[in-house]
């Protein structure tokens, strides 16, 4: 009894100890586990925080409003601006005034072609002024058809009239597109080097063809003419499409800011511009991709272009 | 530990806010980005923003992918929904609000470094799908009294 007794005893001391034991075990385990989560969820409210606030801080210093250099991300920067110009400002500037349109091909000449899309043929310099003013709207208008990559920043000649013009290069950059084909040749960088400027690119045969044959009376008022643009063998541009004096003293951020705002007076040349060269392209294009072709702006410009 | 009483009116208030704005958004995408209150020069471009190569994932607008999951997350925080004790809702809810977080993150990164633009109305579901995030973390996880 005595003996039986002792062994209930030891056995409900035991049974409670491994009862509290358990009970206590639980405890620990549901609070810490509660505890580390709620840690856990305030660190991943903390960490989501801390990066927007790093990704605000980091862009923001990247943005303190100076110049431009080639490869860096404020040219990125310029380079998306330019690239993505909201519809509503070209549409609001239209067809301008003071543009000079497209110079008509007799009709009769072949389409010029490239994998079976019309093709823009542009050969310029980078240190030629008004090839620096024409690279704007031409990558405005191009950038509604395709897509580029790669284009960097520049500026023309230091030495030349329009001195230093801020400006985008072709060279080393690709476009894309469904619709249209565009092929550059920036023939000289804007470095003197001797009585010239350092060669850049060289034109291909059928290219120099090409500028021989339009790039020359009637089409221009002297061969060779530089920024020259041939857009499918149907309009041909040779020179600026617009006086490069509203770019004089601006950088390339100053100038990118101010083709959203459609009452700049560099917006007003600018895509002006672009949208003439969009013009010229629908009609290469019968007039796709629809939702550009048709757009205010554009067909506000295309009364403007001359018939062949 | 009991969830705070404000938890549920809260989450499904900005569910609601956030599927609202997504619409509106949405709507702007399928007609025309110009119909957005929003200024579309400088900094702040919604235009830009909306109609940029980055709107779009493997080809659906981001607006219609912001508004499937704020539809989704006014269900899950519905009151009926905090009120469930179903673990795959508390699983769901926060596995979507940590998804849409990350997805959050990739478009303040593109906005800022990619697009160099910022649209008000897409910060104002930023912020309302981070307060979603907040409270789901916090609290979306404890079963229901």
């Amino acid at each position: 009894m005595t003996n039986r007794t002792a062994q209930r005893k030891r056995a409900a001391t035991a049974n409670a100890k491994a009862g509290n034991g358990r009970r206590r075990s639980n405890v620990r385990g549901r609070r810490p586990a509660t505890s580390r989560y709620r840690t856990g969820a305030v660190a991943a409210i903390g960490a989501v925080l801390a990066i927007v606030v790093a990704m605000v801080a980091f862009s923001a210093v990247n943005d303190d409003g100076s110049p431009a250099t080639p490869g860096t991300g404020r040219g990125g920067k310029v380079v998306a601006a330019v690239t993505s110009v909201p519809a509503s400002a070209l549409d609001a500037v239209g067809g301008g005034q003071g543009i000079a349109p497209p110079v008509a091909i007799a009709a009769g000449a072949p389409p010029l072609t490239a994998g079976g899309k019309p093709q823009i043929l542009y050969v310029g310099a980078e240190y030629c002024p008004f090839c620096a003013s024409e690279r704007w709207p031409l990558v405005i208008a191009l950038s509604r058809f395709g897509t580029f990559s790669g284009l960097g920043l520049t500026t023309s000649s230091a030495s030349d009239v329009y001195p230093s013009t801020p400006t985008l290069t072709f060279h080393g950059s690709t476009y894309t597109s469904d619709v249209i084909s565009f092929t550059a040749v920036e023939t000289n960088t804007n470095q003197l080097v001797g009585q010239g400027y350092e060669p850049l690119e060289t034109p291909t045969a059928e290219q120099q063809r090409l500028l021989q044959t339009f790039d020359a009376p009637p089409y221009t008022s002297q061969a060779g003419v530089i920024p020259f643009t041939l857009i499918g063998n149907r309009f041909v541009i040779t020179g600026s499409s617009y006086p490069p004096d509203v770019l004089q003293g601006k950088t390339w951020g100053q100038i990118a800011s101010a083709l959203s705002d459609p009452s700049s007076p560099i917006a007003k040349q600018v895509l002006a511009a672009a949208n003439m060269l969009t013009a010229a392209f629908c009609e290469l294009t019968s007039g796709q991709p629809s939702n550009v072709c048709t757009a205010p702006g554009v067909t506000s410009a295309a009364a403007s272009l001359p018939s062949a | 530990m009991s969830r705070p009483s404000w938890v549920a009116p809260v989450g499904f208030a900005l569910a609601i806010a956030g599927t609202a704005v997504a619409t509106y958004l949405t709507i702007a995408h399928f007609t025309s980005p110009t119909v957005l209150a929003c200024a579309s020069t400088g900094v702040v471009n919604c235009e830009r923003v909306t109609t940029s190569a980055q709107s779009k994932v493997f080809g659906i607008p981001v607006a219609v992918l912001g508004l499937a999951w704020f539809v989704a997350m006014s269900g899950l925080c519905s009151p009926w929904a905090w009120r469930a004790h179903a673990s795959w809702i508390r699983t769901a809810r926060l596995v979507s609000a940590g998804t849409a977080m990350a997805f959050v993150l990739w478009l303040v990164y593109a906005e800022l470094f990619v697009i160099h633009a910022i649209c008000l109305w897409c910060t104002v579901i930023h912020v309302l799908a981070f307060g979603l995030f907040v409270i789901v973390v916090l609290y979306g996880t404890e079963p229901a009294d």
